[in-house]
């Protein structure tokens, strides 16, 4: 790496985007950090993109723990959010199971628990279908931990608290390469509102 | 024009006396030792803290004269910036009285951070890849190793980097970042 410069002059050795993102992690090998950091305290180019980077990471830590996304996540994902005092409401139906559920205004975090035999399906999509039998939404290709058996879905808390009551079914299928499906599991979750006001959305 | 010496030049100065000097190496350095302080103490008061008690640290030292190779100011800071974040973790101890001695030009106006649109910022992770998401999320929602992640989506550590860096620069594009 050749010597940068500072006081707005134009650095000859930027730092890699996916570098600084390391950084800001503590995903770097101590020389490796040295390194960066001997650049940085003689750059200021490249420090304007580290902030950069770091408000890029404060957005997405203020998002991820805001409970607004549908997303897969681990055990420990929801463990350690339980011991950082979120409130969290957790459902584990069965498949083929139908079970009573709602949402409280003070939830921080809704999850589903959907147990499967996951074993060799490749690849594995999670549909949602309304109570006509239309799919709702699909979530292609969902990663499935190694040795789980288990599907651990955050369903958005902003979405599940404008909810109306309704029923809806959710759907774990095994997609081969051809596009062929196979039914792995599904359970249907009979939602009632029980926060205080008109929902957020309708179902068409 | 202080502002286009080198940092040898400021350094020489500050050992000759002139305190202009000192505000300019205060200038040009602040930003950067508050930058080491974000990430290495995780709080933006505790990286204001470091900025001025390393400023304070290097003034005195640049005064005495106790730099002797003068272009080694950035590897001198950054010396100084690694002792100090051990000494505010073994302590937290503050330095109140010299920070009354030196005053204002201690605290030089710190770099702006950028800002971002929340919603913008959602829609963006949600046109993600469904383990691309999930990458993320686990990564930022605590700073998650990528061991971590890795033991739960069962592949390896390089990996899960892969994803997160593809996952970010998807991102930083979504966003409207410069490459």
């Amino acid at each position: 790496m050749t010597t940068p410069q500072g006081n707005g002059r134009v650095c000859a050795s930027p730092i890699d985007t996916a570098v600084l993102m390391d950084y800001w992690l503590a995903a770097l090998s101590p020389d490796d950090e040295d390194v960066i950091e001997q650049h940085l305290m003689t750059c200021d180019q490249c420090g304007d993109r580290l902030r950069e980077i770091i408000a890029l990471a404060e957005g997405l830590r203020v998002l991820a723990r805001s409970g607004s996304l549908n997303v897969i996540v681990s055990d420990q994902f929801v463990s350690h959010a339980a011991e950082t005092g979120l409130r969290v409401r957790e459902y584990a139906p069965k498949p083929g199971e139908s079970i009573q559920c709602t949402v409280a205004a003070d939830d921080d975090l809704l999850l589903a628990r959907l147990t499967a035999d996951l074993t060799g399906a490749s690849r594995i999509d999670l549909s949602w279908r309304d109570p006509r039998g239309i799919e709702r939404q699909r979530m292609q290709d969902i990663p499935i931990g190694g040795d789980s058996g288990a599907v651990i879905l955050q369903q958005s808390i902003t979405w599940a608290k404008a909810s109306p009551t309704l029923s809806m079914t959710a759907r774990l299928l095994a997609v081969d390469a051809h596009g062929g499906e196979r039914v792995l599991g599904e359970y249907t979750f009979n939602h009632t509102r029980t926060i205080p006001g008109p929902p957020g959305w309708t179902i068409d | 024009m202080l502002f286009e010496l080198s940092d040898a030049e400021v350094t020489e100065r500050i050992a000759a006396g002139h305190r202009e000097a000192e505000t300019e190496m205060c200038r040009r350095m602040a930003p950067r030792i508050r930058l080491y302080g974000l990430r290495h103490l995780r709080s933006a008061a505790a990286a204001d803290d470091l900025v001025q008690q390393v400023l304070l640290k290097t003034i005195e030292a640049l005064r005495a004269g106790r730099l002797r190779e003068p272009e080694k100011l950035a590897p001198f800071v950054l010396g100084t910036c690694r002792m100090t974040v051990l000494d505010l973790r073994r302590t937290a101890r503050r330095q109140e009285e010299l920070l009354e001695e030196f005053g204002g030009i201690l605290v030089p106006e710190a770099a702006a951070m950028p800002t971002l649109d929340d919603d913008q910022l959602a829609r963006c992770v949600g046109s993600l890849r469904e383990r691309e998401r999930s990458v993320v999320v686990m990564t930022f929602y605590d700073e998650q190793t990528a061991a971590d992640t890795a033991r739960f989506l069962g592949i390896s550590e390089a990996n899960v980097r892969v994803i997160r860096h593809r996952a970010i620069q998807q991102l930083r594009s979504c966003m409207g970042a410069a490459a």
